[in-house]
């Protein structure tokens, strides 16, 4: 049999993670507030935008919240907040009466009562603007503002000015040769709609073992598969500080089990990521750190195998990748108005920040002197995990940036998985079903 | 009588002049001393010269900065209030305005007014502010004092004379030191009655003794109290009439000026005064008897645009000491000064000692020394001139330390405060005391012309909290946290930068705005205008004195309408006046799943009084009884045995004035209705509410055995009657609603309170129990001597009755829905008890009223008692929290928190509470017998150190009183079931890390998994555990999620409080419910974080 000749050889690339900006180390809770957070990126956008000022409004003095003057045209940049009145509250569970009726819709906390504030380290001012909709915005955004103080003592806003779509590294044009990135997310072993069978599909289609010649030769074009986040979904009850019996041992093991069993066949053939997220076996607060090895005894030992952070940077090829499991999106989305999710993730490429909504409404680490979310250099892909549906869009920035939006949509619930052309930042879904029709 | 027996200390003896309760135990064996009882008013002559400074020392005080001033003059000078028109500037218009406050100081009699009189008088000096903002001072002219004493029978015009001359010379004996030509003016033949008991007679002489100054009617009653020697008569002493009267209030009885209306003088009828004494505007002399009051109706019901001025001061304490005047710096004054009727104060501005960064929308005014703080802050005083000053504690704390301190640091020209110019305010300490409000210890601060309000003693007064601290009221009534920085951090602020000031000056406005807030929010501007108006007395009268003064006002505008004078009655001070209070009827226990309709007597006691004709002037004494013959047609023989006369004879002085109370309250709630602008509404609401309090304090001002006027003949027929209804009231219910009546059901009486009866009709359905509460209550309305009347309100349904003055159930009024849910005498509010015990309660009532699941609320009390025994409850929920009214030694019986505090002293004095500071403690576990208070350990302390909590003392000492209140009801073996169940068999204690054996104990690393010793520190798991690695480390992240999760929720919020983003949370209010928390997150997540770590291999 000339097998030889047959034999296909997967496509190899180079891989460099980016994320020791989102490892926890040495830092240690030790009192710090989340002030100094807020404090590090007013400091490092600021910077950013004062140097953009010259250019979008020339001679227009730029002052700070305090040197506001009544009427007087200025330039303010500060932090955004926005009040809201629907957002709740911990102190709610302490109200002196328990309110008969819950909390009207759970999953957005809009109202139209609501109104944005801008603050720096000298103080805050309430903002009053048509431009400026306080739907947009969140707060945790750094702005600067063109406006003037009316006699209400509020800032009249009359342009508004982002940081807009940081820099990019040229994209190399070199390998023009198609190569594929596999994105799954909310594979949810251990859920009620988790499938693992549907996961087999996937896995056997990525190593190969699917279809006949053409698909493997594609399959053998995979060079990268990222899991962002949702892998295992373990029920709360479980873990309530009582020992388990045997039975619940096995409910709480036997899915990371079934995990690690697949991913070790991916590991076996290529490359994988594999990000924490919301519903993992990890820590709550972004940057979430990886998944502990020893929650994959099988496949931690290849070389293949990388536990990474949430969020997650990462460059092959010398293409830039930047994505999280989701929590940022789902916590704008809570907060803010969009056409689509997508338009989510292009706001904060804009605003240059991956979760401005941490540590306001979104769990996140007491860093005291740095903000890890900041997005200095503009990825070529990026992703987020765990959304409904699968939705992607090519943004081009003013400077030329080119960058591939992707929502990457629950597995579990939809069965699909994204594919990334290298070559041309193409992308398509992959859809997997276990039901004959 | 109180030697020896009795437990609680008494205050410390009182200086002289001061008005004090405690001088009455005092008096055992001893002649009764002269010094005033409760509430007992004296009035205090005050020499205008003796206030005021010399003015050459101001002036040249004023003028020798004068050109640091100019520029803060300037900067002020803005403020100013508008500029007069020229019809004042003129004279030739009248002058209308609404007086805010009333005093009198003693003067020179003014020549051009009274071209008869000489010599020192009292001079009437009424503030207030026109329509347009301008400040008034009318000074009054010509009002003097008296009083009566009836005029022994057979005295002609001479023997008047000679008791004028022998009265004369025995005042003069007793007012050597006076310069007035004549004490006692003159000595009028009047025709009047007395008050007290019915008289046939129409009237009887009765002599007006009029005298030079106010302060000479005490010492000339109490010559006439001792006995005075007549010619012809020998020795006699007399009855006084109407002595006790304050001046100031006398003179608005007659004048019929009541608390906060309109006053007018007409143009020509004043004269504007040579050289200006005041800094008013308007500053006039005129005749007591040219003022025109007007009644607040109409145009005249209308607030005046009043400045009030809202303000905090912040202070630098040393370590470990609450600030003090003689040590401490002040080093800011935060104001803001708002125009009533406004939304938004017109001025906010903060004065710091050393530079301060800018503040939006704040004039921050920095000064390099403090001395310049406290002048420019009088200086702002001056210039803005407040009508009303208020703030939270100002009377107490504010005020009080601004003078002091200014007099420490010998600022001679600070005080100068009031509206006088030149006038110093005057400091004195008081006590305040009344049956309902307990004996409260202040200061009082006289500012002339300018109204105090403390919003703290206002809430005091009119709430019942848990807390009074400015945060938990604000959090109550404006449902806001307010950051609270520990006195110790403001000093550092102090000491920081321009920045860190200013932060301590956000902290410092915030402290002004909220009482503000707090006043707008209650009303109180409203609420108390109205009340002087309806009551007669001055507004400052409401908060610095009880509600017995409120009454006798009104009594004595009456008694003068009818020529009756009210005698100034010997007060017995003692305790021979009790009498049987209302009657409770039995409660029957249960709950009750059926509705229970609830029938109101519509004000019984006000009722009642005007039904009967209840009076001091109806009264018959029982001699009379037997002498006077009256026909029993024309009396009623009370249940308590005393007699009054019925309306044909004589009308009574209470009924009719109560009748009046209860119709002008129908009139403005009828009003209330139709009024559209909300300031008018406001008004209305504001008077509809005085004038029911008022209805209700009468009676309570004839039961009063130290007050005014006692009539316990009247308060115990009142209380009879009361009882009398409520036993009729439940006869007939079930007498007519029963089977045999063709009832459905036999109805029940379950219980019955002062002025409420409880009926279950045996119906089940809400609608039909509504209308058998109405046919009853107008059945039984019908037997009652009207205005008695018996209402249908509402009813209960389900409803929890406990015991008596226990119960909760749900409220309706309408057959649809219900309003709400109704609780009384049940633990939500009780300071000495734990967040926990709220809670609870609060919850089981929920479960067992609303959602009516009995099961559902014993489950969770069985996981809330595992809680606590598992360890796993949040620490806030388990502090108690008590005030430290003094210091360890002063307390006879040892008290946890005291206790508490002498601890943390020792610990550390910077950080340990002080007197006036709340301790909040929780209890821990300590050695077997162990007394409760040496078990109170600071809760920081706690969290810090590991110590396990007492989880039995909460179980047997906080929770399980009311629960099995509530649930014995219900449950059968409640206590065994809710509280010795199986839910109570694993305990979790944790170890402490600092005490007793712990110190020697050698620490190793165990496994995670089984506690297994491991000697490898590189390892997390003994080999045992190895193969259950992934679950193990599953439960150690979950933990460490949680915690983060829970540490960004309430990190966040407190940055939410504070307002900022960019700056440190700096709060340790411990009235927050979160603080604990979000210090034990803190902390926990530490030792989380380290567990996480060790995975990490």
């Amino acid at each position: 049999m000339e097998v030889d000749s047959q034999k296909l050889q997967r496509k190899q690339s180079t891989y460099l993670s980016f994320d020791e900006n989102f490892e926890i180390q040495k830092e240690v809770y030790r009192g710090q507030q989340y002030s100094q957070i807020y404090f590090a990126r007013l400091h490092m956008m600021r910077t950013l935008l004062y140097s953009l000022v010259p250019n979008w409004k020339p001679h227009v003095p730029v002052c700070k919240v305090l040197g506001l003057e009544l009427g007087k045209v200025c330039i303010v940049v500060g932090t955004l907040y926005k009040h809201m009145k629907l957002k709740p509250c911990i102190l709610d569970e302490y109200s002196k009466e328990r309110s008969a009726t819950p909390l009207v819709k759970p999953h957005n906390f809009m109202h139209q009562d609501d109104y944005l504030v801008l603050e720096d380290e000298s103080g805050r001012v309430k903002l009053s603007s048509a431009i400026l909709s306080p739907s947009v915005y969140v707060t945790g955004v750094v702005v600067a503002l063109l406006g003037k103080e009316t006699s209400a003592g509020d800032f009249f806003v009359e342009d508004v000015l982002e940081a807009g779509l940081p820099p990019q590294i040229e994209q190399p044009l070199k390998s023009r040769e198609d190569k594929y990135v596999v994105f799954v997310s909310g594979l949810g072993f251990g859920s009620s709609s988790a499938n693992p069978l549907q996961f087999q599909l996937l896995v056997d289609h990525i190593t190969g073992h699917l279809g006949d010649e053409e698909e493997q030769g594609l399959a053998a074009e995979i060079v990268h598969l990222v899991i962002a986040g949702n892998s295992i979904e373990i029920s709360r009850g479980l873990l309530n500080g009582q020992n388990l019996d045997s039975k619940d041992q096995s409910r709480l093991s036997d899915p990371i089990k079934g995990l690690d069993i697949l991913l070790t066949q991916v590991a076996a053939s290529l490359p994988l990521d594999i990000m924490p997220g919301s519903n993992d076996p990890a820590n709550f607060s972004l940057p979430q750190q990886p998944l502990n090895r020893c929650l994959f005894p099988g496949s931690a030992i290849y070389n293949t195998f990388r536990s990474c952070t949430n969020p997650h940077c990462f460059e092959i090829d010398n293409i830039r990748f930047l994505g999280t499991s989701g929590q940022n999106i789902d916590d704008l989305t809570k907060y803010s108005e969009a056409k689509d999710k997508l338009e989510f993730l292009e706001r904060t490429l804009r605003w240059r920040h991956l979760a401005p909504t941490a540590p306001n409404t979104l769990g996140c680490y007491p860093f005291t002197d740095r903000d890890p979310f900041l997005i200095d250099s503009c990825p070529h892909v990026y992703f987020v995990g765990n959304q409904e549906k699968y939705e992607t869009r090519l943004l081009k920035g003013s400077e030329g940036q080119l960058v591939r939006l992707i929502c990457i949509p629950r597995f579990s619930e939809t069965g699909v998985a994204v594919v990334l052309n290298m070559r041309n930042l193409e992308c398509h879904a992959l859809t997997f079903g276990t039901q004959f029709s | 009588m109180n030697r020896g027996g009795n437990p609680r200390k008494r205050p410390p003896p009182p200086s002289q002049n001061q008005p004090s309760p405690a001088t009455k135990h005092q008096a055992t064996g001893e002649a009764p001393p002269p010094t005033p009882m409760e509430e007992d008013f004296v009035d205090e002559d005050v020499f205008l010269e003796e206030t005021l400074m010399g003015e050459e020392d101001v002036e040249s005080l004023i003028l020798r900065d004068i050109e640091q001033r100019q520029a803060l003059t300037s900067r002020l000078s803005k403020w100013a209030r508008p500029p007069l028109s020229d019809a004042y500037i003129s004279q030739s218009c009248s002058i209308a305005f609404q007086q805010l406050e009333i005093d009198y100081v003693i003067g020179e009699s003014n020549k051009s007014l009274m071209p008869d009189s000489s010599g020192p008088a009292a001079i009437i000096r009424i503030f207030g502010v026109t329509r347009e903002g301008h400040s008034v001072c009318c000074l009054v002219h010509g009002f003097e004092p008296y009083f009566y004493i009836s005029c022994p029978p057979g005295m002609g015009p001479d023997d008047i004379s000679r008791f004028h001359q022998t009265l004369e010379g025995r005042m003069k004996e007793t007012n050597r030191n006076s310069k007035v030509p004549k004490l006692v003016r003159r000595i009028e033949l009047v025709q009047k009655r007395s008050i007290m008991y019915y008289q046939q007679q129409e009237s009887q002489p009765f002599l007006k003794i009029v005298v030079a100054l106010p302060t000479m009617v005490a010492s000339c009653r109490s010559i006439l109290d001792r006995g005075i020697q007549i010619d012809g008569l020998g020795m006699k002493s007399f009855m006084t009439y109407e002595s006790n009267v304050l001046f100031a209030l006398r003179f608005m009885i007659d004048c019929n000026i009541v608390g906060g209306n309109w006053i007018e003088i007409p143009a020509g009828k004043y004269k504007k005064a040579v050289k200006n004494l005041s800094y008013c505007q308007l500053e006039f002399d005129c005749l007591f008897s040219d003022l025109i009051s007007h009644a607040p109706e109409g145009e005249f019901s209308k607030m005046a645009p009043f400045r009030i001025l809202s303000f905090d001061i912040e202070c630098a304490g040393r370590k470990g000491h609450f600030p003090e005047p003689t040590h401490d710096p002040v080093i800011q004054v935060a104001n803001l000064v708002t125009l009533q009727g406004e939304d938004q104060p017109f001025i906010r501005n903060v004065m710091t000692l050393k530079s301060c960064s800018p503040i939006v929308g704040v004039d921050v005014m920095s000064f390099d020394t403090e001395k310049e703080v406290l002048l420019a802050w009088r200086e702002f005083i001056r210039e803005v001139d407040p009508d009303i000053i208020i703030g939270y504690n100002i009377c107490k704390f504010d005020l009080p330390y601004l003078i002091e301190r200014a007099q420490t640091l010998g600022i001679a020209e600070f005080p100068i405060l009031g509206r006088i110019r030149n006038s110093r305010v005057r400091v004195k300490d008081t006590t305040f005391s009344s049956r309902q409000l307990g004996t409260r210890e202040s200061k009082e601060v006289t500012v002339e012309g300018r109204v105090q309000f403390d919003l703290l003693q206002a809430v005091q007064r009119d709430y019942k909290l848990s807390s009074y601290s400015l945060n938990s009221v604000s959090a109550h009534f404006l449902s806001e946290q307010k950051e609270d920085v520990h006195h110790s951090i403001i000093s550092d602020l102090q000491n920081g930068n321009a920045e860190t000031r200013r932060r301590l000056a956000v902290y410092c406005l915030k402290d002004a705005y909220l009482p503000q807030r707090l006043l707008d929010k209650l009303m109180f501007i409203y609420n108390y205008v109205e009340m002087a108006r309806v009551t007669g007395v001055p507004i400052s009268f409401l908060l610095s004195r009880g509600q017995s003064i409120k009454v006798l006002s009104q009594l004595l505008r009456k008694s003068k309408e009818k020529n009756l004078v009210i005698p100034n009655v010997k007060q017995s001070g003692s305790e021979q006046g009790t009498y049987e209070g209302a009657t409770v009827l039995e409660a029957k226990a249960g709950f009750y799943e059926k509705p229970i309709a609830t029938l109101d007597f519509a004000s019984l006691y006000p009722s009642i009084m005007m039904a009967y004709n209840l009076c001091y002037c109806t009264l018959v004494t029982p001699e009379d009884v037997r002498k006077l013959n009256l026909p029993p047609e024309s009396v009623n023989k009370t249940p308590s045995g005393d007699t009054f006369v019925k309306p044909s004879l004589q009308k009574g002085i209470l009924p009719e004035i109560l009748e009046e109370l209860i119709a002008a309250r129908k009139r403005a709630k009828a009003d209330l209705k139709e009024a559209k602008d909300p300031l008018e509404k406001a008004v209305l609401d504001g008077r509809q509410l005085a004038l029911k309090i008022s209805a209700n304090s009468v009676y309570g001002f004839t039961g009063a055995t130290v007050g005014q006027l006692p009539c316990l003949e009247i308060s115990s027929s009142v209380t009879s009657y009361g009882r009398q209804m409520i036993e009729h009231t439940k006869k007939l219910v079930e007498d007519k609603f029963k089977m045999q009546g063709g009832y459905e059901y036999n109805a029940e009486v379950i219980y019955g309170d002062t002025d409420s009866v409880m009926v279950q009709f045996g119906v089940s359905d809400v609608e039909a129990a509504m209308n058998l509460g109405r046919e009853a209550a107008e059945h039984i309305s019908g037997t009652f001597t009207k205005p008695i009347k018996l209402e249908f309100e509402k009813v209960y349904y389900p409803y929890l009755l406990i015991s008596k003055k226990r119960y909760a159930g749900l409220y309706w009024t309408n057959p649809k829905k219900f309003d709400k849910m109704d609780t009384k005498g049940i633990e939500t509010v009780r300071r000495d008890n734990c967040l926990l015990v709220k809670n609870l309660v609060n919850e089981c009532l929920h479960k067992i009223l609303i959602d009516r699941d009995t099961n559902g609320a014993v489950e969770y009390v069985k996981n809330t008692i595992s809680d606590l025994l598992m360890n796993r409850m949040d620490l806030s929920l388990l502090v108690i929290t008590k005030g430290l009214t003094k210091t360890g030694d002063d307390y006879e019986v040892k008290a946890a928190h005291v206790e508490l505090a002498e601890r943390m002293r020792k610990r550390d004095p910077a950080t340990a509470p002080n007197v006036g500071d709340r301790v909040p403690y929780v209890i821990i576990k300590a050695a077997k017998g162990a007394k409760a208070y040496e078990r109170s350990e600071d809760p920081i302390y706690v969290l810090e150190n590991n110590i396990p909590i007492d989880p039995h003392y909460y179980l047997e000492n906080q929770i399980s009183k009311p629960l099995l209140r509530i649930f014995e009801p219900i449950l059968k073996n409640a206590r065994s079931e809710l509280l010795h169940g199986s839910h109570t068999r694993s305990i979790s204690i944790s170890t402490p890390s600092n005490s007793g054996i712990m110190r020697f104990a050698k620490k190793h690393l165990t496994c995670i998994g089984c506690k297994a010793l491991i000697s490898d520190t590189d390892q997390t798991l003994c080999s045992h555990c190895k193969g259950r690695e992934a679950e193990l480390y599953n439960k150690t992240v979950s933990q460490v999620s949680e915690l983060e999760e829970l540490f960004g929720r309430l990190w966040t919020q407190c940055q939410e409080c504070q307002g900022s983003l960019h700056q440190d949370v700096l709060c340790t209010s411990r009235d927050c419910p979160i603080f604990y928390r979000r210090k034990k997150a803190q902390k926990d997540m530490v030792e989380a974080k380290r567990q996480l770590d060790r995975w990490n291999f």
